[in-house]
């Protein structure tokens, strides 16, 4: 039971899966639509348990401090400051979404000026005039007519302070205002995090490969038999016709390198992809069918 | 440009130090490394949940429901993908109702199942058996006659070199390659990428001829080993006939077709890895940020401090490893 | 007792000492470049003649699909097709279905949409310049969406829907005039996928590519270049730009060098080490191989 209708159900949605490609109606490119939305949803609902499934798992660890218990601690903590900081907490107050803006009509002139006062770390776009602020007044002059003012900073996390004003010849238009930070996924802090924690961390530890694929070069490619050989002499020949000193060498390398990919490659890997697509049209086929039932578990 | 706050300078230069902290497992595994890897599985994971939720649960899920954007048969339905998402979370509030994550697992694996089933039908099989079948005869372009399209897919050629041939050939048919490739309406660099792309094996004189009926051999050549290539490979994956006699030697070639394809692969793999590495250089050299950032952040000052750090804090680390336990005998750590 | 023959003492050497090697094969050349040219293989060039064939104003639907450690290999040829479209006075529309994209996403954009990457007078760069964009004028940033498969295939039947009506700062997609008309892929005239891995352009040319007869173009990590070029061969790919060699190649194609051509130049020594160290160690294999055959005298 726990089990049976949980499989009806699978084979239900997938036959509908298989059967929606075949069926033009907008009906059914409607509902199909919303079983896509379905599995977006729970796709992300997966990625969230999984998470919180880390920190269930991490936390007894350390209550019983386990081998690296200090370790956890800070794994924890990392994901503890990055919740704390993915909330939208600006939303609590009531931010500014426009500078301050005084005007001073009557004077002299056909033209109009706007004088934009920011911090030095703060970016003024006065009509099509952009520039660093100084701390100081700084006298723009503009056209009669609307006029579209932005204050921003460079770094993401900070809500640009946006306005259009419209100004007439002779008017003198005073503009302020620092843009609020944010906070949550936009934010500055969740963004500071990312950019000098997240990315470093995740590039490197790829980047490790290039000295691992170095020492397996040395210690463990070996031309054991034809087709190591084979293997090994279409690498050489595909390593040195893709960088640029193989090119330098001869325009020999770069061809050979292409065709490698061409032909020998490109027929192998057909030959992949069409076993594979047959290997995933038959797994596809027996978990609609049923037969395939290993991802519900047994009873 | 504005100055860059200091907060982001420090920024950098953690960013820098968790690089080298991450690369000291060349080294062996130690503190800083694993200081660095819980620091980023916590990082992402709070990361994850914080996207996950903004990106698809909200705007799906919460603002669709509860926001009043969907209504109808179509709130309805969604509202039974928001019990399916409670059913999946139920075994985190006890494990007596994991089962109930079995309801939308199973939709998930069927419902992904019954669209693979058609895309590989349709993009794996049906385009790459079509294209697999298509003609091995390799006609050269025509320059008198081809449309800019195939003239565009010639080597040193581009839409605007196309163009220009066009144009050019109306005026006056070509008489020879070389004539068409040295045509005064072409700019100087045109000239030398088509002068670069001459070749009678693969190059522009093996593509290229100036009437019709001429056939580009070593592309007849390189077709049919493809189409042999593709069977071979075939014949190898067959598993339901003995591989002896002709069928072994027809799986035979097919496997050093494969192995070839592999090399090729695994040179572009050795690329790809070195270029993860070039990245990282350049970061912790503070090449890929402007001038003025540049020289506020100081990454080449704060890479040696770093380095230096790591290394004091790993000698200090091995020195008190050795007193606890003694050092083992060379080749027994793996690392030789 | 016989001596250790070398070959024998050169098969414990500590990997260690290799990757030291690596490590200066990579930084020396920072320092020390060949400046060799390079030379765009013909499937980036097929990229960039089906982009330099758009019409002015053309709309682009433009999924960047990866995270921090493909930047080296996509960043490059991101920023170099940016340039070729916005020269073209393309109208963009941003996605992604990774979820470490969306803070690079919104980086690429503020540094290389909102601002001009190449305004008149830009230093070494002799082509048409670009200028800012505005956003929800000129382009339009989606979002994130996950899913993988199944919104990539939604991409194709209701973009809209996918996103839920709105674009990712909030505003209505109905509100937008660029959005007009563009209720799905095959609405647009050209999609370009920036992929790191999967969900990528494999899954475009599987789940809607190949249906809709999409023209798509394609940046790839190197790993990923052997996996996608058949689909080149086929047509369901019009172009491939492969790793940071292919980007060095797009950058030139465009006219403006940037960190691909400079990576693609210190990727020489790096492969030079990998090939030596392929086929030193081959030698000493073999040398051991006679030397043991030989019952192990010198």
């Amino acid at each position: 039971m726990k089990k049976t209708v949980p499989l009806i159900l699978g084979m239900v949605f997938g036959a509908y899966a298989l059967a929606e490609f075949y069926l033009p109606h907008h009906a059914v490119a409607g509902l199909s639509d919303e079983l896509r939305s379905w599995a977006a949803i729970l796709s992300a609902a997966a990625f969230i348990l999984g998470g919180l499934n880390i920190l269930q798992v991490t936390w007894p660890k350390i209550r019983r401090r386990e081998d690296d218990w200090g370790y956890k601690v800070v794994l924890l903590g990392g994901a503890a400051v990055m919740l704390a900081v993915g909330l939208p907490w600006h939303k609590l107050g009531d931010p500014p979404r426009a500078p301050t803006v005084a005007r001073t009509a009557g004077g002299a002139g056909p033209g109009a000026t706007v004088i934009v006062t920011v911090p030095d770390d703060v970016t003024y776009t006065v009509g099509t005039v952009v520039g660093p602020g100084t701390g100081a007044p700084i006298a723009i002059a503009v056209e009669p007519g609307p006029v579209a003012i932005k204050l921003s900073k460079r770094l993401a996390g900070y809500r640009p302070l946006t306005t259009t004003v419209d100004v007439a010849a002779g008017d003198t238009v005073t503009v302020g205002g620092e843009p609020p930070i944010l906070w949550g996924r936009d934010g500055r802090v969740f963004t500071w995090i990312y950019d000098h924690v997240f990315g470093p961390a995740n590039a490197t530890m790829f980047s490790l490969l290039a000295f691992f694929v170095a020492s397996a070069a040395f210690r463990a490619f070996r031309a054991r038999s034809i087709e190591a050989a084979l293997l090994l002499t279409a690498a050489i020949i595909m390593l040195i016709g893709r960088a640029p000193f193989g090119g330098a060498i001869s325009s020999v390398f770069p061809d050979l390198a292409q065709w490698l990919l061409d032909v020998p490659q490109n027929g192998g890997r057909r030959a992949i992809m069409m076993g594979a697509a047959i290997g995933a049209i038959a797994t596809g086929l027996r978990v609609i069918v049923g037969i395939e039932r290993s991802h519900l578990g047994s009873e | 440009m504005t100055a860059l706050p200091w907060i982001d300078v420090v920024g950098y230069w953690l960013g820098i130090f968790l690089t080298f902290s991450v690369l000291s497992f060349l080294y062996k595994d130690n503190p800083f490394y694993k200081l660095v890897e819980h620091l980023f599985i916590g990082v992402s994971v709070g990361y994850l949940i914080v996207l996950q939720y903004g990106d698809n649960i909200e705007p799906k899920v919460i603002d669709a429901i509860f926001g009043g954007d969907l209504d109808g048969v179509w709130l309805g339905l969604r509202i039974v993908a928001l019990v399916l998402v409670l059913m999946m979370f139920a075994k985190v509030v006890s494990r007596r109702w994991a089962w109930l994550g079995r309801y939308p697992l199973a939709f998930v694996v069927a419902f992904y199942a019954g669209l693979q089933v058609n895309a590989m039908a349709q993009a794996e099989l049906g385009a790459q058996i079509k294209f697999a079948a298509s003609s091995i005869d390799a006609p050269k372009v025509d320059l008198n006659a081809a449309p800019a399209e195939a003239l565009t897919s010639l080597p040193g050629s581009s839409p605007a070199v196309a163009a220009k041939l066009v144009a050019e050939r109306a005026r006056q048919p070509f008489t020879s390659v070389d004539d068409a490739a040295t045509r005064p309406s072409l700019t100087d660099l045109e000239r030398a990428d088509l002068a670069a792309a001459r070749g009678h094996l693969i190059g522009l004189d093996a593509r290229a001829a100036v009437g019709p009926g001429e056939r580009d051999a070593f592309g007849l050549v390189s077709n049919l080993l493809l189409l042999l290539a593709t069977l071979a490979s075939l014949v190898y994956f067959y598993f339901s006939v003995a591989h002896r006699g002709p069928i072994g030697a027809v799986s035979r070639f097919g496997v050093w077709i494969l192995m070839i394809g592999f090399g090729a692969a695994f040179g572009l793999t050795v690329l790809g890895r070195i270029s993860l590495a070039i990245g990282r250089a350049y970061d912790v050299l503070g090449r890929t940020v402007a001038p003025e950032d540049a020289a506020r952040i100081h990454a080449p000052w704060a890479s040696l401090a770093s380095i230096a750090l790591i290394a004091g804090g790993l000698t200090i680390w091995e020195l008190r490893q050795r007193r606890v336990q003694p050092v083992p005998p060379p080749g027994a750590d793996g690392q030789s | 007792m016989a001596a250790e023959h070398w070959s024998e003492r050169l098969q414990r050497f500590d990997r260690r000492w290799i990757f030291l090697i690596m490590g200066l094969a990579v930084v020396v050349p920072l320092f020390v470049p060949l400046n060799l040219p390079t030379r765009p293989d013909p499937m980036t060039k097929a990229a960039y003649n089906t982009v330099e064939a758009l019409p002015e104003g053309a709309r682009v639907f433009v999924s960047i699909d990866l995270d921090p450690s493909a930047t080296p290999e996509l960043e490059p040829f991101y920023r170099a097709v940016i340039l070729h479209l916005k020269r073209k006075r393309a109208r963009l529309v941003f996605a992604t279905t990774w979820y470490a994209a969306p803070p690079l996403v919104n980086r690429y954009l503020r540094e290389t949409v909102d601002r001009a990457i190449a305004p008149p007078g830009a230093e070494g760069y002799d082509g048409a310049p670009d200028r800012a964009y505005q956003r929800n004028v000129d382009y339009v940033y989606l979002g994130f969406r996950d899913g993988r498969s199944a919104i990539i295939q939604a991409f194709g039947s209701d973009l809209r829907g996918a996103f839920d009506g709105r674009a990712d700062d909030g505003t209505p997609l109905d509100r937008i005039p660029m959005m007009q008309g563009l209720n799905k892929l095959a609405d647009f005239d050209l999609v370009v996928l920036v992929s790191a891995g999967s969900p990528g352009a494999k899954e475009y040319v599987q789940y809607v590519g190949t249906r809709n007869r999409l023209p798509m173009v394609a940046a790839c990590t190197a790993v990923s270049t052997a996996d996608l070029a058949p689909y080149v061969q086929t047509g369901q790919l019009l172009g491939l730009v492969g790793g940071m060699a292919g980007a060095a190649g797009y950058e030139r194609l465009v006219g403006k060098p940037g960190a691909g051509t400079a990576g693609a130049d210190v990727l020489n020594i790096g492969t030079m080490v990998v090939i030596l160290a392929i086929v030193f160690g081959n030698v000493v294999y073999f040398a051991g191989r006679a030397h043991r055959r030989r019952g192990g005298r010198s």
